[in-house]
């Protein structure tokens, strides 16, 4: 599924985005708050969901290959960290969602 | 105070440089404090208990006209004359400073005079700091400091003609959130650069990562080095404080010492070390309370395989 449409499903509000990213097949996405977690998975250029609102998120995100990052609960990420989402390449956006809300959404339109 | 022993034909170079270098501005307190000469001992010592200072420049209208110190405040004590103008007791002839003096000068001051602290004055003679053996002991331990890890930063393996070697060394601060993980993004960005394959850049920079956090959060602060070889990568992490008590069990999925702090920043499930061994090839992990630790993680680049004729079928992979 393209990105576009993913972040449309959790009717996210995009704070950063390359161009190139929307039309990105996303066919994972990892869903926690816990990084070492998200560090564990083996999925190929996820979209990662969490709640936590922080830098490590992003850098997190980068590691794993990720192509976007979502922040739910209605968390707003300050400038510092749309300027290392452009920095590091990572499409960032926001949900008022909740995170377990967001995920059955990205897990519906993923048909999942 | 003991003269300082600090001679051109001692000192290491860059430790001169330093001295010349940095001038009496760079090193002075600034938020001067000052008294008036009509103010009375009483008052000068209620402002030294107040700013916690021994030595104070007596000022009006930007003029300094003397320096008042403890040692003056015991005099009046001892004789009862706390109500005494501050002018009574200061020492009008203050051996000063100039802004614009290179630090080496001041330190020679240090051994000619026997005074702890000199006024800094202005082109204009207009007192605006005091320099104290404090404020040049902060001031030079930082600089060293930052020359320390700038020379370690440095220090890039001579290699031979083909310069195929890189080499880096990253101090990681304790606590410092702001700056955990950006070394890891500047090794992912080295490994895409030299063209390694995306899979294998993934691992180390899990590795690496993990390893950062692990020196941000859990140590007293370390060094993260990384280094690419042709045939293997390395990532090493040191650190010389507090130690892991326990390897074995800090290397058991969920272990954790993480403080709430810690958790609320997404960290803290226990799972780094084990995820940094996964990843890895080769792992090492020694360590002992009060001494350090230091992780290695190890892993070996496929040889260069010549590309195999496009006639060749190649194997569907799952998951490639
Ligand atoms: N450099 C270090 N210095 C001191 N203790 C360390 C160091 N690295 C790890 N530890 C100890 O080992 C434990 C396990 O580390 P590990 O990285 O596996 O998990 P964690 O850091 O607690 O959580 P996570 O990595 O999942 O965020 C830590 O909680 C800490 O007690
Ligand atoms: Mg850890």
């Amino acid at each position: 599924m393209k990105l576009s449409e993913l972040l449309q499903a959790v009717e996210a509000e995009v704070l950063w985005s390359d161009p190139a990213h929307d039309a990105t097949d996303v066919a994972n996405v990892i869903s926690s708050d816990l990084m070492s977690d998200v560090l564990m998975m083996d999925a190929e250029q996820p979209l990662l969901l969490s709640s936590l609102v922080s830098d490590q998120s992003l850098r997190t995100a980068n590691v794993v290959g990720a192509v976007a990052l979502v922040v739910a609960n209605g968390k707003i990420p300050p400038p510092n960290m749309v300027e290392l989402a452009q920095e590091l390449g990572i499409t960032l956006a926001r949900t008022e969602m909740a995170k377990f809300e967001a995920s059955v959404a990205l897990g519906k339109a993923l048909g999942r | 105070m003991e003269p300082l022993q600090l001679t051109a034909e001692q000192s290491p170079l860059l430790f001169l440089e330093l001295l010349y270098k940095l001038r009496v501005r760079d090193v002075m307190a600034k938020d001067l404090v000052t008294i008036a000469r009509s103010a009375t001992m009483r008052d000068l010592k209620r402002l030294m208990q107040e700013r916690k200072v021994s030595g104070v420049p007596v000022v009006e209208n930007k003029r300094l006209y003397g320096i008042v110190s403890i040692e003056d405040l015991i005099q009046a004590l001892e004789k009862n004359r706390m109500d005494a103008p501050v002018s009574e007791f200061m020492a009008p002839n203050a051996v000063t400073v100039e802004e614009n003096m290179p630090l080496s000068i001041v330190m020679s001051y240090f051994n000619k005079y026997d005074y702890r602290r000199f006024p800094v004055l202005n082109a204009s003679n207009e007192p605006v700091g005091i320099i104290t053996a404090r404020s040049i002991n902060s001031r030079l331990l930082m600089e060293l400091f930052r020359e320390l890890a700038r020379i370690e930063n440095q220090y890039v393996l001579p290699v031979d003609d083909n310069a195929t070697c890189y080499f880096k060394t990253y101090r990681i601060q304790k606590a410092d959130f702001d700056n955990a993980g950006k070394a890891s993004t500047e090794i992912k960005n080295v490994l895409r650069d030299r063209g390694i394959a995306a899979k294998t850049i993934r691992r180390v920079a899990i590795a690496a990562y993990e390893l950062e956090i692990n020196l941000a959060v859990h140590s007293d602060g370390g060094t993260l080095t990384f280094r690419a070889d042709e045939d293997e990568i390395q990532i090493v992490s040191k650190d010389q404080g507090p130690g892991i008590a326990d390897v074995s069990l800090a290397m058991k999925e969920g272990w954790t010492t993480a403080n709430e702090w810690v958790k609320a920043m997404g960290f803290g499930a226990g799972m780094g070390l084990p995820n940094a061994k996964r990843v890895a090839d080769e792992f090492h992990i020694a360590s002992a309370l009060g001494v350090g630790t230091n992780v290695t993680a190890r892993f070996i680049l496929p040889k260069a395989v010549p590309t195999p004729p496009a006639s060749l079928p190649t194997a569907a992979v799952p998951g490639a």
